[in-house]
């Protein structure tokens, strides 16, 4: 080959090896700007009056006079488009049968969807469901749900080989020449009277109760459980893995016990995770019965196993960064072995194996597939602490889960799947960031 | 205030039997919670063998490993998992194809190509990828990526191929070309004209190709966003950071001498990487590939949320638009019906896969040791 050509060849292979890496850098930030850029939405969003009357009426917050004015303002606004629909109804009454048929139905849709949109009508019953007595509490869905009122949709099935097609008609064409009309428009103007948005920064979204399965307040259920499994598993997991990992450093001989331990470690470091949740079922649950159905004790140990190993080897590998002079020195001084590795090493080691303890916390926090069958509800209130030893709780990983797949009203409550998992993904990160942090003060205290 | 008496320096015999006694009940203490660990890997190997074997004894293997009907609740039921099998094969191999070029191309390009402190801003990258929860690729799969693939699919798709194989047509069109003009040296007089011409043609020829192939995939529709395509993109990325820190550390294993052996005998980056790095690490490469592949199999999340769930072999058996099913989805999908009825065929066959999954996983974690180990005495190290 010529020289120029195998230079080239050179320059393109270097090429393919950053094409890898911004590939890597781009899937990166493809996943990561949605859950960003829409999770924190569930925290700083449009709010509309609705927002603030479950805040008071639900969560006794806010100011009751600026509400009490603000609602007053409201309710004019939405006055005129309550007397149309009184009006019509009127007018309804008036037509003849035929007519009227044709009208009642259409204007049926129309009113709830109203009522979907403002929450009740003045004068009407309170309803049952939460869901029902309040409007709509953001902006964007007031908006989505207004463009419900204006057109009706029907799904097109008419070629049978392509999928069906969304065909949307106003719904206003069907009024025309009826005292409903004027509804549609001044509908379409004045909302913004009607619901008063206003931007809102509701940190409270994950210290708040949920309520009515999540189409109000927050996720502080899950997170609470996320918080007990976590540190639950930390509990198990710190202890057995640093004791191991000195045992291997510092007592054991390498010989065929400890390269079998070592072997046994590493399969269970490739066991997958859900296999942990089924032994978890068939062993803590069924077998010695640590608590009586799922509990937050039974997945904590069940996690506990799942990190273990990683535990085991970050501490091998801070107990064996420790320079050997330091062993050396307290041993010389003659100091027996384990006060050397108590007053010496461990302490020596002490941030590395917090740095590994900090990256399995964020794995444990983040695995599902554990807690399924031991430890997570879909619906729970938050559990005192001595509640984990015997009660099941709700988890930020499991609730994502339950959330966008079985949740009756996925498309309702998208701001609070993604709230969550923008929730999981700063837990997570954020213990990363600490990790990487510690370690780059290590390594620059080991060279220094 | 009686006499201090200081400890003397030799011990009593006493003293140091009581405290020879010490130290071995303390070592003998440690060793007991080391075992832990093995013991839970031998209880984690009994407890689902023991609720996977009455699985077998009821419904024999038969049926298990090579029906294609798969229909628990159905009465009489039946259990033929081949599809689900099939599923996490196909969903697999797809990560794998996704995940192992990339992987190492990435890991060649950190262990030799990059300065030092760019380096200390890829591997942030990498770690990040490597900790963002499973449960949170699946969201992004099921509520982000799915209705792309569905009402963009042909974009999507067209575009990749764009992606995958533009770089790797341009690679053939330089080496190609390069032969090519090579031999017509003899019978051109120019060989400035002669490539003038060849690389050109070959570079036409190269973009014309994927044109029609991408402008064939653009026509595709995909009706379902939830498919095997989209679950392997996403095990593939979430399986890169394995692959990419196994490789990386094999490849830095070999050592600055081979690679200066290569240098001096005249050989470019390249060719040093190509013809002697990866075959000298290539088994650690391997071991990175095994664990990766572990990885994927062994995720369930993601595949629950957004692989469809459809446990029938997709037809053809290769067509990645169709939704699959995989082990790992039907356990975590299937146990909170099965939880009612313990004790029947239902519920043992879930232990049942988890024991495939299991053994599987375990083999290949022997073989990535194996291959460690043996890599490592053939480096002297």
């Amino acid at each position: 080959m010529r020289l120029e050509t195998r230079k080239l060849l050179d320059k393109a292979f270097s090429g393919l090896g950053l094409i890898a890496i911004g590939v890597m850098a781009m899937a990166l930030l493809l996943i990561l700007t949605p859950i960003v850029v829409r999770g924190s939405k569930a925290f700083v969003f449009k709010g509309t009056i609705e927002h603030r009357r479950v805040m008071l009426e639900q969560f006794d917050r806010g100011n009751t006079d600026t509400f009490t004015q603000d609602s007053a303002k409201v309710a004019e606004a939405r006055a005129p488009l309550y007397q149309m629909m009184e009006d019509f109804e009127a007018e309804m009454k008036g037509m003849d049968r035929s007519r009227r048929k044709e009208y009642k139905s259409a204007y049926r849709d129309i009113e709830k969807s109203i009522k979907v949109l403002f929450g009740p009508m003045p004068g009407q019953r309170t309803p049952v469901l939460l869901r029902q007595q309040y409007g709509q509490t953001r902006w964007d869905r007031a908006q989505i749900k207004l463009h419900e009122v204006l057109y009706s949709e029907e799904w097109d099935y008419s070629n049978a080989d392509a999928m069906g097609v969304l065909v949307e008609t106003p719904r206003v064409e069907l009024f025309t020449n009826t005292t409903l009309e004027p509804l549609f428009h001044y509908l379409e103007e004045n909302l913004s009277d009607m619901m008063l948005p206003k931007t809102t920064f509701y940190w409270q979204f994950i210290t708040d109760k949920s309520k009515d399965s999540h189409i109000f307040g927050g996720i502080w259920p899950e997170v609470l459980g996320t918080i007990y499994l976590t540190l639950g598993a930390m509990i198990f997991a710190i202890p057995m893995g640093v004791i191991a990992a000195i045992y291997l450093c510092e007592y054991a001989k390498e010989g065929r016990v400890v390269s079998f331990l070592r072997i046994c470690i590493s399969t269970l470091a490739g066991v997958p995770s859900i296999v942990f949740g089924l032994f978890g079922l068939a062993f803590f649950l069924n077998t010695i019965q640590v608590s009586d159905s799922k509990s937050v004790l039974a997945g904590s140990l069940t996690l506990s196993l799942l990190i273990l190993p990683t535990i085991i080897r970050s501490s091998e590998e801070a107990i064996l960064a420790v320079p050997r002079a330091y062993k050396e020195a307290a041993l010389g001084l003659g100091a027996g072995r384990w006060h050397t590795v108590l007053t010496v090493i461990l302490p020596a080691a002490l941030p590395g194996i917090l740095t590994g303890v900090v990256i399995s916390m964020g794995r444990a926090a983040g695995e599902t597939a554990p807690i399924i069958f031991t430890a997570a509800v879909s619906v729970g209130a938050p559990l005192k602490l001595w509640e984990t030893l015997s009660q099941p709780t709700p988890a930020l990983p499991w609730n994502i889960y339950n959330l966008c797949t079985e949740h009756e009203a996925v498309d309702e409550i998208r701001h609070v799947q993604y709230g969550m998992v923008f929730t999981l993904v700063a837990i997570v990160l954020l213990l990363n960031l600490f990790a990487i942090l510690m370690r780059a003060r290590i390594s620059k205290k080991l060279r220094g | 205030m009686p006499e201090n008496v200081g400890p003397s320096l030799i011990m009593s015999d006493a003293a140091s039997r009581r405290q020879h006694f010490a130290a071995f009940m303390g070592k003998s203490l440690l060793f007991l919670i080391t075992s832990l660990s093995t013991i839970a890997v031998f209880f984690i190997f009994y407890f689902i063998l023991k609720d996977a074997i009455p699985f077998f004894k009821l419904e024999g293997f038969k049926e298990f490993f090579t029906s294609a009907r798969w229909y628990p609740s159905g009465s009489p039921a039946e259990f033929g998992a081949l599809p689900i099998f099939m599923g996490t094969g196909l969903v697999t191999l797809g990560a794998i194809v996704v995940a192992v070029p990339l992987g190492i191309a990435a890991s060649v390009c950190l262990s030799d190509l990059l300065p030092f402190h760019v380096r200390q801003i890829v591997k942030p990258i990498i770690e990040v990828l490597a900790a963002i929860p499973s449960v949170a690729y699946g969201f992004f799969a099921l509520v982000v990526f799915a209705p792309m693939l569905q009402n963009h699919g042909g974009v999507i798709l067209s575009a990749g191929t764009w992606m995958i194989l533009g770089p790797l047509f341009a690679l053939l069109v330089v080496v190609l070309g390069d032969l090519i003009v090579d031999k017509l040296r003899n019978i051109v007089k120019s060989p400035k004209l002669a490539g003038a011409v060849v690389f050109p043609v070959l570079g036409i020829l190269a973009v014309s190709f994927i044109h029609r192939l991408a402008s064939q995939l653009s026509g595709v529709e995909i009706s379902s966003g939830t498919n095997a395509l989209n679950v392997a993109v996403i095990l593939g990325i979430m399986a890169l950071p394995t692959v990419v820190s196994v490789s990386e550390d094999a490849l830095q294993a070999t050592g600055r001498e081979l690679r200066e052996g290569s240098y001096a005998l005249g050989a470019t980056r390249a060719e040093t990487i190509i013809k002697t790095i990866i075959p000298a690490s290539i088994s650690g490469i391997l071991a990175a590939v095994i664990l990766g592949v572990m990885r994927a199999i062994g995720e369930t999340m993601v595949v629950w949320m957004a692989s469809g769930n459809a446990a029938r072999i997709p037809d053809p058996w290769y067509n990645m638009l169709q939704p699959v099913r995989t082990l790992t989805a039907t356990i975590a999908g299937d146990m909170g019906e099965a939880d009612h009825v313990t004790g029947s065929s239902r519920f043992h066959v879930l232990f049942a896969m988890a024991f495939c999954l299991l053994a599987f996983s375990f083999i290949m974690n022997l073989a990535s040791e194996l291959i460690v180990k043996r890599s490592r005495k053939k480096l002297g190290k």
